[in-house]
This record gives structure tokens, sequence and C-alpha cells, in this order.
């Protein structure tokens, strides 16, 4: 995964949101490097390139800062919630070998029984897992499963290497018949009823 | 239609319409959701609208979250009167809606019938908005 996420990053020595903003007008992304017990390291990372390796979740980068190679996790994005474009990003150092918990999505296949839905609860899973072999998503089949039925943190198979942090009878999936569209009478009745209330 | 059940100041000043969202940003519970790109006042006749755009669409299955909650008065004085005599009475219950906020969220459908359902209900709102799909990426 390192490999492919290699990306150079320049030392910033000029900070505020002058500065910053300056680097985001050539395309480039302000960054800070901490972990470890280090001093936290400011730099500047190529735009484009960051921003589709972290589409990915929990995605680990492989810094080259003045010649030497820094393995780092992303710990946080700031973006801008209308224009979509990345405005800081918070890495932590992190080393070959060593595990890191990381919340990890959850993703469902397959179609449950006819006639009901499958409700994702929960989306995400906190586990700890090595730093360089952290799973993309985990794959959560729900094939045939009847009205009722629950899939607890505990059901949700880990690839190996992988401890569960989160609660283990945490409920990740329930499946339930879906309600059916109210009435229009009964919206129209509910309407009236709650305007009255306010008076 | 939403409202709230007890308010401690009947009448208000109007809310802001400045500056963009700082929550409510994501796809939180869902799996699309409707991202507002412009401000607006968005009134509770409007999320009833909205939400019954939606949901008739869906037909059975899925399941709709509404994100915001109309818990502003605006005011409004009663035609040809003149000004002064203090403040109107209470005529809409808005949400403040800023640039960014996720107002509905959908879940448990098909992407083409979600994208359908949701560009219903931004036809009700007086906004521009945009769909968006839940991300992984965001740590």
């Amino acid at each position: 995964m390192a490999d492919e996420n290699k990306v150079v990053a320049e030392l910033r020595e000029s900070f505020g949101k002058g500065a910053a903003r300056k680097l985001r007008a050539l395309g480039k992304i302000p960054a800070v490097i901490y972990g470890h017990g280090g001093e936290p390291q400011h730099v500047s990372l190529p735009g484009h390139q960051v921003a589709l390796i972290i589409r990915k979740s929990n995605a680990v980068l492989a810094l080259d800062i003045d010649g030497t190679t820094q393995l780092t996790l992303v710990k946080d994005v700031q973006k801008d919630p209308v224009r979509q474009v990345i405005e800081h990003l918070d890495l932590i150092v992190v080393r070959q070998g060593e595990k890191v918990e990381v919340e990890v999505p959850i993703r469902v296949e397959g179609e449950s029984y006819p006639g009901t839905i499958a409700s994702l609860e929960t989306t995400t899973l906190l586990v700890s897992v090595e730093a360089t072999h952290i799973p993309e998503g985990f794959e959560l089949s729900v094939e045939g499963l009847e009205e009722g039925q629950h899939v607890f943190a505990k059901d949700v198979p880990l690839p190996a290497g992988a401890t569960l942090i989160s609660d283990p009878e945490l409920l990740v999936v329930g499946i339930m018949v879906p309600a059916a569209t109210l009435a229009e009478g009964e919206e129209g009745e509910e309407g009236e009823s709650t305007e009255a209330a306010a008076e | 239609m939403l409202i709230p059940r007890r308010v401690k100041h009947r009448k208000q000043h109007r809310p802001h319409r400045t500056g963009q969202a700082t929550g409510g940003t994501q796809v939180s519970f869902g799996e699309y959701g409707i991202q507002a790109l412009t401000p607006a006042y968005v009134t509770n006749r409007q999320i009833e609208s909205a939400r019954i755009a939606m949901t008739r669409h869906i037909k059975r299955g899925g399941k709709v979250w509404i994100n915001i909650y109309p818990d502003r008065p605006l005011t409004k004085k009663p035609a040809e009167t003149r000004m002064g005599s203090g403040k109107g009475s209470p005529e809409w219950w808005v949400a403040n809606v800023k640039p960014g906020r996720v107002l509905f969220e959908v879940a448990g459908v098909s992407e083409e019938l979600a994208k359908e359902a949701l560009t219903r209900a931004i036809h009700k709102l007086p906004l521009k908005a945009r769909i968006i799909k839940r991300e992984e990426g965001d740590a």
C-alpha cells in the first residue's frame, strides 16, 4: 500500500492563513505531521495526487521529506463542505509493523430476504491493525437474512491480524420490513394538530 | 409538520444568513443526501413537502432522515397596516440553512431510485442543492 502512495512533501517555513492560502492557490495542501513524541513537522503536499489517495479511508502515505521517507497515516481531513477542496491534513507518524487503531468502513453486500431491507446502524468499526495492512473495508454479506435478524460487531469477519476494539455487541445491521408510506389523510391530521400546539 | 412544542420567546430576530454550515456537512446516517449550496430559510411546510415527495417516490423500502428542524419563528405584519404598533405575529417556522448543510438523507434503496427521490425533494426547497454520497475517505 505504502509504495503506491509515495508523495513528495516540502517543508513549510511560513505559517498562518495567508501562507496557507498562497499554498492552496498553487494547488498544494498544507499539512502537519506529528506522533511518536517527535516535534511536529509542517509540510505542503501536491493537492491533486493527495486528493486521489485519500479518497480511500485510512490512507497511508509514504512521504519523501528532503530525501528521507516517513510513513504517515491520515488522521484528519479538513474539507470545504461546498467546494469539496481539501484545506488541511493531519498526518500521524506510523512505523512498519506498528499496530494502529483505525475506523474501518463496513460495506453491505447481497440482498436480504425479499420484502425486507438491511439497515446499516453502524458504518465503521474500530479495529487494531498493522499500519501497513489496513483493510479498505469489511465486506458483510446479508444474503438471505430474514426479518428480525441482527448482525453484531463480533459477527463481522475480520482479516487476519485485525483485532476488534469496538463493543462486540454493537449492532451493525438490522433486517427490517420497511414502514409503508403514510396515508395522505393521516398526514393532514398530523399537521393540523401540531400547528395548534405551537400557538 | 415539524413545529416546536414550546418556545422561550415567541418572536425572535431574523436569523443570520451569512457564512457556511459548520456542522452537519456530511452524510452521517444514510447513503445519499441533499446538500445545500445557497443559504435559505426552509419552512416546515417545505420540509414536509420534500419529505412527502421523497417517500412517495420510494414507496416501500428505504429509510429517510430529516437533518434540519424548523426552530426559528418568522413574523409578518398584516397587509395594509401602518408601520409601528410593535412586531407582527409569528407566521412561519423556519430552519436557518447555510451552504454545506446536509438536509435529508436516504438509505436502503438503489442509487438510481435515491437520486430521483432526492431530486424531487430538491424541487420543493427554496435553495440550490446537490446530491451527495457517503464518503469513506474522511478520516
